[in-house]
């Protein structure tokens, strides 16, 4: 079966691929320089930092010494990293060496940063104006709501009931990589469309994101400037409420997208409307750096193959009937059982055992997490046993040689093989060789080649 | 002069081996596929047998599968 995995693509791979211009413009954002700065691998945040105040450029030598042998590779990585984003400057001096300097627009702007601290574009609005905020509890299960009512939307687009406000050319968008249209049975999810599911809530968030902002030149909004709102966005403070009149047009309807997906949760007053944002929004920038927040549990594996998982959401009831068999629902309970049809199921849309098995380890309710394994090893060994089941024959095309006239030509047609990737196969008694299609016209070729 | 067949190479355990070569026997001689045994897991076969084979397999698999009788 193929093994197509989404990757959360980092958001900074996204950033780098802008162009020097873009990114420059991009720069000229105190926040854009933070929350890159916080994004970079350890090694390359520490060569920002020593070369942040200095003005001449550092020679490429010198930078290698300050690093010990065994972290060669670690340096390499931070370089070319930075190099990708533009934040070093390869330039070469008089005695023509290599060597690197920092980007003029961000080395500025973060010393700024660094000096004033961060001052953000808006101020939250005063308490004194008679606004109800939201406690964070409640500015939570709203973001939480949402954004389930998103998913199942997403993955449920045959209902009729139209949960959120999102236009259907958005979810489209969305569903591209992620929905199949078939006709006759209505839209089904794909490979990909299950894995999505199975990932985490940050490495979701990131996916649809992702996907807004590639969509965004369709709708004739600069990427670079969504791109610069959003991280400004997981600088402000979650429950804080700031008014939507310090926002341009562009920013005002990428906000009403945001609100439906659950980022901020927007209000109006009797003058004034204003936005606030959740965590969602705050975590951003956080997850940037691969940290992600944890999630109460809910699931309880029994060594008898029953799950129990103590929740009422719809999209968690979905998720699980994706490998597992639902028996009953009570008010706060869902029973399920893993069986070999359901996992067989499973299988054939494309689930692996091991995403399943994450998932379940991920999702394990915390009286279950502390026992160590947290999902009993009986149920894990049997889940893998049953997907290598379905595996158990390999085939390959391949040609069959036989007959060589010599031990040489043999040997050296299985080394042309082994070099080109192809021999599966062989054996020296006998002089016969077994090498896959692809390279069997350079074979030929070859042995045409020998023989005369 | 070296001599080239085209198949497909096959790859599976000692039992799955022996169901592949009984199948091979069971067939009718104009339409046995296995062209050679190279060794006790692996054999050499004639192309487009790939799907009855796999279809073979997912048949035995499933008379080996208990369904509860409802």
């Amino acid at each position: 079966m193929p093994q197509v995995k989404i990757i959360a693509k980092n958001f900074m791979d996204m950033v780098a691929s802008l162009t020097a211009i873009k990114l420059d413009k991009l720069y000229n954002n105190v926040f854009i320089c933070e929350a890159i700065l916080r994004s970079l691998p350890p090694l390359a945040k520490k060569y920002v930092l020593q070369l942040l105040f200095t003005d001449a450029p550092v020679t490429a030598k010198m930078m290698k010494e300050w690093v010990l042998p065994d972290g060669e590779s670690k340096h390499g990585v931070a370089i070319d990293r930075l190099i990708q984003l533009r934040i070093f400057n390869e330039s070469v001096d008089r005695k023509k060496e290599t060597c690197y300097s920092l980007n003029p627009t961000f080395q500025k702007n973060l010393q700024k940063h660094i000096i004033s601290g961060g001052v953000l574009p808006r101020e939250p609005m005063n308490s004194n104006n008679a606004i109800k905020l939201p406690s964070l509890q409640e500015l939570e299960t709203y973001a939480l709501h949402q954004w389930e009512c998103f998913l199942l939307q997403l993955i449920n687009s045959g209902q009729g009931e139209k949960l959120t406000g999102i236009s259907s050319s958005m979810m489209k968008v969305f569903q591209r990589g992620l929905l199949s249209q078939r006709d006759r049975d209505g839209p089904r999810l794909t490979e990909s469309g299950f894995q999505f599911l199975l990932m985490d809530t940050n490495a979701q968030l990131w996916y649809i994101i992702r996907e807004y902002i590639s969509n965004a030149e369709e709708r004739d909004v600069d990427p670079a400037d969504l791109i610069s709102f959003l991280l400004e966005l997981s600088f402000h403070v979650t429950g804080e409420a700031y008014n939507l009149n310090t926002l341009t047009d562009v920013q005002r309807t990428t906000l009403k997208d945001l609100a439906d997906l659950g980022l901020v949760k927007l209000q109006q007053g009797r003058k004034d409307s204003w936005f606030i944002p959740t965590k969602l929004a705050t975590n951003l920038s956080v997850s940037l750096a691969d940290s992600s927040v944890r999630k109460e549990g809910y699931v309880m594996m029994e060594t008898n193959f029953r799950m129990y998982a103590y929740s009422t959401s719809k999209l968690q009831c979905e998720i699980l009937r994706l490998f597992a068999r639902i028996e009953y629902q009570l008010p706060n309970l869902i029973a399920c059982a893993i069986t070999k049809e359901s996992l067989y199921n499973a299988f054939d849309n494309g689930i692996t055992s091991d995403q399943i098995i994450t998932f379940l380890q991920q999702n394990s309710h915390p009286r279950c997490a502390d026992r160590v394994p947290s999902i009993p090893e009986n149920v894990t060994d049997q889940i893998r046993l049953w997907e290598s089941d379905l595996k158990r024959i390999e085939m390959t095309q391949a040609h069959f040689y036989d007959e060589f006239p010599s031990k040489d030509v043999f040997e050296a047609a299985c080394d042309f093989a082994r070099q080109w990737g192809g021999l599966l196969w062989e054996d020296s008694k006998r002089m016969r060789l077994v090498v896959k299609s692809e390279v069997h016209n350079q074979m030929r070729e070859y042995l045409h080649t020998q023989s005369k | 002069m070296v001599n080239a067949i085209k198949g497909v190479f096959i790859t599976c355990d000692i039992p799955m081996a022996q169901f592949i070569v009984n199948m091979n026997n069971s067939m009718p001689s104009s339409q046995k596929f296995i062209i050679h045994v190279l060794d006790s897991t692996h054999m050499f076969v004639q192309p487009h047998v790939e799907q009855m084979i796999r279809s073979a397999v997912a048949e035995f698999r499933d008379q080996n599968s208990y369904e509860k009788p409802t």
